[in-house]
Formats: C-alpha cells, sequence, structure tokens
C-alpha cells in the first residue's frame, strides 16, 4: 500500500466519522458542525454521553493520536522521526482506547442501545458514527439528557449604590473556562455590607463561598465591580492590597521561622517603607497581644498548636490594619472554647469600624456575635447565587428555620441532605428586593 | 485610600526572603546538605579518585563522577524548595512581594549553599589524595577547580529552582528528578558516544560543560592512555602458531622501560579537541554554565509571575 492510499484512507475515514457524528450531535442537541474540527468532535462525544471530563481527555488523546499518525504517513519507514511517532502513537493509544471504552459505554446508554456496541465503536469509530447518526431508528433513549435540571431563577439584576459607604458587592457573574466550557460559578450577587459589620458567609459545599471571597478581594477576578468606600478594588487594586486581608482556609505561614520573624517580615512587607522601627515593633506587639501570642513569640511556628498557627496566620493579615478583613473558615480545627474566643476577637476587630467577612461551617455557636448574614446557594444551574442577605435575626423569619444550620439544610440540594429550596429562596430574596427597592 | 503609600521595595525585600532562608537553613535542617556533599564526595573519591589527573581513561571517568555528584547537590539544593511553599507564594505575591526579590533571595542564598558544598568536595578530594590539576588556566588551580564545581551544582540548582518553580507539588517535583539526572548523564557526551542531533543535544546539559572544564583543567589530552596496555597484557597469552607474540612485544617494552612513553604516544594519539587545555576553552564552559544560572533564573521569575492563576 503507497504512502498516497494510506493518507487518503485515513483522510476518508475522518470524513465519514465527521458525517456521522454530525447527525449523532444533532440528536443529541448540540451543533452538528462541531463534528468537523477533530478536538471539538471528540470532546462533545463525551458531552453527548454525558462524560466531560472523559471527552476533554479522549480530545486531547485524539490529537495525539492524529498527529503520530500524520507524522508515521509522511515520514519514511524506518527514520527517526518514523520511529518517534511510532512510540508516540503506541504511547497514547493505550490511553485513548481506555478513554474511548468508558465514553462509548455511556453512549450506548444515552442511545439506549446494547453495551457490545463499544466493541465496533473502538475498531470501526467512523463506520458506528455513519450508522449511529444516518439510521433514524438510533435516537437517544427516553429521558435524555438524563441530568437535565428545571430551569434556574431568573436573574434579578438589582444593583447596589457603588457609592454607598462600607464594601458594595455587584457581581453580574464569575466563569471558568473548563477546557471548551465556559462554567458559570457566581452569578447575580449584588450586596451592601456597611463599615463596622461583621459578616457570617453560609453556604454548602461547593456553593461558591471561596469563590466569592475570592472575586471580592480580587484573588480570582470576576466580571463584577466591587467597592471600597471610593476605591474600585480591582482597578486599584495595587494600592488597595493593604487594606484587605484575607485569610484562607489553610494555614500559610513557615514552620521553620519563629512566631516573632513571621509576624516582623509580615510587618515589613506589608507595612508602609516609611514606618519606624520603633512603631513597626510597637505594631508587632500589639497584634501579639491582640491574639494572644505573645507567651509563645519565640516558638518556631512548627511547635505551635492548631489554635496558635491559626491565630498567627489572621495576626500576619492583621498586622496591615485592614478595612476589609476576610477569612475562610478560621475556625477549622478548634474546639468549641477557642473558636468563641478567636470569633470574639474578630467582633472586636469589627467594633473598631472594619468589615469582617467569615466563613465558617458552625455558625450556630457563635452566630449571636454577627450582624448579617450572606446565604450563597447552588441553583438549578449549580450556579452559586445569593439566596439571602440581610440580619442575622431577620434571616430566621426568612428561611422559616430556627438556626443557621437549618438554613443551611433548606438550601442545600437533595443529595448533599439538604432540602433542596435554594432555588425557592433565591426567588423570595430576589422578589423582597425589589418590592424594597420599589 | 486614595493616596499612594509606598512601601517595601526589590532590595529590602530580597533581604526579608534572605533572612527567612538563612533561618531555614538552621532550623530545617537544610544544613544536611553539607555532610550529604562531603559523604558523596568522599564515596566517590574513594572509587574513581586515584586514576583521576594520572590517566585518560581515569581523568575522564572521575570528571563524569565529580561533575555528576555536583549535578546530584543541586537539584536537591532546590527542587522542593519553591513547590513545597506555593500557597504561601501566591498570598505573599498579593500582598505585595516582588517575584524579583524572591528569586534573587533564593540565588544568594543557594549560591552560599553550592559553594560550601564545591568547597567541601575539594577538601575531601584533597583528603582522599585525589591528584589535583598541576596548573590553574585562569586562577589557581584549586581555585579553578573549584569555581567550576561550583559553578557545575549552581546551574544544576537553578535548573531544579526552575522546575519548582512550575510544578504544583513535591511529589511532582520529586518524579521529574530522575528525568533530568539521566538526561543529563546521558547526553553529558563522556561515557556514551553522541552522534547527529544527539550530540547537539549535549550541549544543553550542564554535564557536558562541567565534564569538558575539568577534563581540560586536568589536562587529559597530555596523559597517558592505559586502556590499550591493559587490553593487551589480557591478551598476553595469545597464541600465533606456537609463538606468543603479544607476551614478547610487552616483554620487551617493559624490559626497555618504554611502557610510559608507549602509553603517553597513544594518549597522543587519542586526544580529544574537546578537552582542550587552555584558559579559552576553561572560560568558554564557565560562561556556557553561567548562561544556565541567568537563564533558569529568568524563567523561575517568568513562571512565577504567573502564580496568582494557580486554582485551587
Amino acid at each position: 500500500m503507497t504512502r498516497t492510499t494510506e493518507f487518503l484512507m485515513f483522510f476518508a475515514a475522518q470524513i465519514l466519522e465527521t458525517i456521522g457524528m454530525w447527525r449523532i450531535f444533532v440528536k443529541c442537541g448540540k451543533r452538528g458542525w462541531l463534528s468537523v474540527i477533530p478536538l471539538f468532535r471528540q470532546y462533545y462525544l463525551g458531552v453527548c454521553a454525558g462524560r466531560d471530563g472523559e471527552g476533554r481527555m479522549l480530545a486531547l488523546l485524539e490529537a495525539g493520536v492524529d498527529a503520530s499518525i500524520v507524522s508515521c504517513i509522511l515520514f519514511e519507514v524506518g527514520s527517526l522521526q518514523y520511529m518517534v511517532a511510532s512510540f508516540f502513537f503506541l504511547l497514547v493509544m493505550i490511553p485513548y482506547t481506555i478513554f474511548r471504552i468508558r465514553v462509548c459505554f455511556v453512549l450506548c446508554d444515552a442511545f439506549g442501545r446494547n453495551r457490545f456496541w463499544v466493541v465496533p465503536w473502538i475498531v470501526f469509530d467512523w463506520l458506528c458514527a455513519l450508522i449511529w447518526g444516518l439510521i433514524p431508528s438510533f435516537k437517544t433513549a427516553e429521558g435524555y439528557p438524563f441530568d437535565e435540571e428545571e430551569a434556574a431563577p431568573e436573574l434579578s439584576g438589582l444593583e447596589v449604590d457603588l457609592d454607598a459607604p462600607g464594601l458594595s458587592i455587584n457581581i453580574t457573574r464569575r466563569t471558568a473556562m473548563s477546557f471548551l466550557k465556559r462554567k458559570v460559578l457566581l452569578r447575580d450577587i449584588h450586596l451592601n455590607i456597611p463599615m463596622g459589620h461583621m459578616v457570617l458567609l453560609l453556604g454548602g459545599s461547593g456553593s461558591g463561598k471561596t469563590t466569592f471571597l475570592n472575586a471580592v478581594t480580587g484573588y480570582e477576578k470576576a466580571k463584577a465591580v466591587i467597592t471600597l468606600g471610593d476605591s474600585d478594588v480591582y482597578k486599584q487594586y495595587n494600592s488597595m492590597k493593604y487594606d484587605i486581608g484575607f485569610v484562607p482556609q489553610q494555614d500559610l505561614v513557615r514552620g521553620s521561622d519563629t512566631v516573632y520573624r513571621t509576624l516582623s517580615d509580615a510587618a515589613r512587607l506589608r507595612l508602609p517603607a516609611d514606618y519606624t522601627i520603633d512603631k513597626r515593633r510597637n505594631r508587632i506587639n500589639d497584634v501579639l497581644d491582640t491574639f494572644g501570642l505573645t507567651p509563645v513569640k519565640s516558638s518556631l511556628v512548627d511547635k505551635l498548636s492548631g489554635g496558635q498557627r491559626k491565630r498567627l496566620s489572621i495576626a500576619m493579615e492583621y498586622i496591615s490594619d485592614p478595612t476589609l478583613f476576610i477569612l475562610d473558615e478560621p475556625d477549622s480545627g478548634l474546639d468549641g472554647v477557642m473558636a468563641r474566643s478567636l470569633f470574639e476577637k474578630l467582633r472586636s476587630i469589627a467594633n473598631t469600624g472594619k468589615i469582617v467577612i467569615v466563613i465558617t461551617h458552625t455558625p450556630d455557636r457563635v452566630a449571636d456575635l454577627f450582624d448579617d448574614v450572606i446565604v450563597v446557594a447552588k441553583d438549578a444551574m449549580r450556579t452559586g447565587r445569593l439566596a439571602y442577605y440581610g440580619n442575622t435575626i431577620d434571616a430566621y423569619e426568612f428561611f422559616g428555620k430556627r438556626s443557621m444550620e437549618e438554613i443551611l439544610m433548606s438550601v442545600n440540594r437533595k443529595e448533599e441532605g439538604g432540602e433542596g429550596r435554594a432555588d425557592d429562596f433565591v426567588r423570595k430574596y430576589s422578589a423582597l428586593k425589589a418590592g424594597g427597592m420599589a | 485610600m486614595d493616596t499612594y503609600v509606598k512601601h517595601t521595595g526589590r532590595v529590602s525585600q530580597t533581604f526579608i526572603y534572605l533572612g527567612k532562608l538563612f533561618r531555614m537553613f538552621i532550623f530545617r535542617n537544610d544544613w544536611k546538605a553539607l555532610p550529604m556533599a562531603a559523604f558523596i564526595s568522599g564515596l566517590v573519591s574513594f572509587v574513581v579518585g586515584k586514576k583521576m589527573n594520572v590517566s585518560m581513561e581515569g581523568t575522564l571517568r572521575g570528571a563524569f563522577a565529580f561533575s555528576c555528584i555536583c549535578i546530584w547537590n543541586g537539584f536537591f539544593n532546590s527542587i522542593q524548595v519553591i513547590c513545597r511553599e506555593r500557597h504561601i507564594i501566591k498570598r505573599e505575591h498579593r500582598s505585595g512581594l516582588h517575584m524579583t526579590s524572591y528569586v534573587f533571595a533564593h540565588m544568594i542564598y543557594q549560591a552560599f549553599l553550592c559553594s560550601c558544598q564545591a568547597a567541601i568536595t575539594i577538601t575531601v578530594m584533597v583528603l582522599a589524595k585525589v591528584k589535583m590539576p598541576s596548573m590553574g588556566y585562569v586562577t589557581d588551580p584549586i581555585v579553578d577547580m573549584f569555581f567550576t564545581m561550583f559553578l557545575i551544582t549552581y546551574a544544576a540548582d537553578m535548573i531544579a529552582l526552575f522546575i519548582s518553580s512550575f510544578v504544583k507539588t513535591t511529589t511532582t517535583a520529586m518524579t521529574v528528578v530522575p528525568f533530568l539526572l539521566i538526561f543529563q548523564l546521558i547526553f553529558s557526551g563522556g561515557f556514551f558516544s553522541l552522534t547527529g542531533n544527539a550530540y547537539k543535544l549535549s550541549y544543553l546539559t550542564v554535564s557536558k560543560w562541567g565534564l569538558t572544564s575539568l577534563c581540560a583543567q586536568g589536562e587529559y589530552n597530555s596523559l597517558p592512555m592505559t586502556s590499550l596496555w591493559t587490553s593487551m597484557s589480557k591478551m598476553r597469552s595469545m597464541e600465533i602458531e606456537g609463538q606468543k607474540p603479544v607476551d614478547e612485544l610487552l616483554d620487551y617494552i617493559t624490559a626497555s622501560k618504554r611502557k610510559d612513553e608507549l602509553m603517553l604516544e597513544c594518549g597522543s594519539n587519542n586526544q580529544d579537541k574537546r578537552y582542550e587545555s587552555s584558559a579559552e576553552n576553561v572560560l568558554k564552559c564557565w560562561r556556557n554554565l553561567g548562561i544556565f544560572i541567568a537563564l533558569f533564573a529568568f524563567l523561575s521569575v517568568v513562571m512565577l509571575e504567573f502564580i496568582d492563576y494557580d486554582r485551587r
């Protein structure tokens, strides 16, 4: 067989597969033309089967397989390039076949066909694509797509006044590109937090709490306008970064340094350059006192208890005396007494006119310390939405519950053990705000 | 909030991080890299040291082994240093850390570590009575040797620093190390004869330039070649038509005290232009190692500038 014949056969198989896939995509409610692009073809085959992740991997492997086949055809048999291409082909064919099997298995379910079809799909994919695509009796099974959700609540679009004092948050949406698909992580979150308020951020796992905080601080930007006082957090971040303290979930401290040195380095990095040594030392000592770290200031961070490490993490952020102080689960790993004591410290910080926003998974033991609560919940499209923002006392009435954990249960999805009423509350809150605004 | 407030600049930040790194040296057992260097160089000196700078084969083998331990030291000095604190750096970057300061602090600290390791290696070589080069081509012979070993270690160190700046976990970093080492060993051009594209690849290895510099300083091309004599000695008993010509020839050469002359002659016929003993050649190797250092340090900064794009 000549090289030209090999190439023509490969090309013909690609064309036939494209035609078949075009029709399969149409049957699955996708755009048929996506099958023209080889990379998209494999990915959307995965999407049709309801396996985006596998489809993504398959697309990458397909690119490798095609590149190595074309190289094998182009280069002379026995040449170094041919050998490398053959080796590469062998290398990618193994995972490619595995992922192909995974996708085809689920595709058979989607089309209500026997799983034995996987074998011909692996050997003669172009032929199967033609059969499944062109023969009318090959159609998607009843109830396809199996994971379709009901419509998500409509957008409120009720933006808050950016000139209001405090922290104004207007998040239109926060998206993330995952291979060829754009996923909306947060949408339509508008609120204003006055200065001196301590706010609880409530939401189930994966509801987008941390994404929300990252969007507010500009850590991971969203399509949003966030203002703190007169300043735009996104546009003026460089001048504001020392005014925003963000304590993430994990303790970001180096174990081999002493507590004092850790804090001293943080102070040198974050405090203005014109701070005198005495002024800086006083600030460090004040913060050590505030967080009860003075007795262990000479200890290595590695030797600290969980609570002390957490307080050190917070102290490092607090050293620059930020106006907006955000903490992601600062009480994780702390017992009730220590957690309470920590939150009381945060309350005292808020009382000095700062804004403190806190995520915690055990809100009821400290609920009385908060002024407001933000409830973020996943809607039907699994996008983080604002289900409530307001006074903690009013929140109980709004949700018809007696504790924060009950509120959380009501917005959590059913498969997570919750009541799955997130969409109801998103709509109710939008209506409430619209009524209030009107 | 609108008024611009000046914060710590790059120079001050470099000193802050330099302080952190030296405290790590004391408290996090980073100092253990030094006795490890002594142990490895002791082992290598014991195995290949006696023939180094004595014969062509011994010099090549010794130079290869010593450049390998320098690369080993360099890789393990910094392969984990950035990736193990990646989350911390990301947060600090958001709080005003300049990546140039961070990498420069690492460069200074690693230079200290590498120079200590190079000094320890040479001290161990002297103690193990490894023959040192008789003349220096750029400075003093020992200083030349130190500088070469320092540059090999430091260049490998910067490559590892670069790897550490873009991998996300220490596990990934440690998985990459064996591949890097194998690449350096195979493509050094010392032991495996490389031709064509494979030879061109050797230009991209620290081991090639380190090996070349050590061989050049050891006057590789002026040394006797012993492999022919050793091979012929093994063939002494070979008989041709009832006679033992090899045995007779070797006896004659030994009796006429021309063994050394033969080995030198053998060496002069097998000179390798790459290992030419000259200041230019040594300086060229140093320059190329310097390019590795600068390039990978720069690439580390570039990689770290993208740290904000890290996802959870």
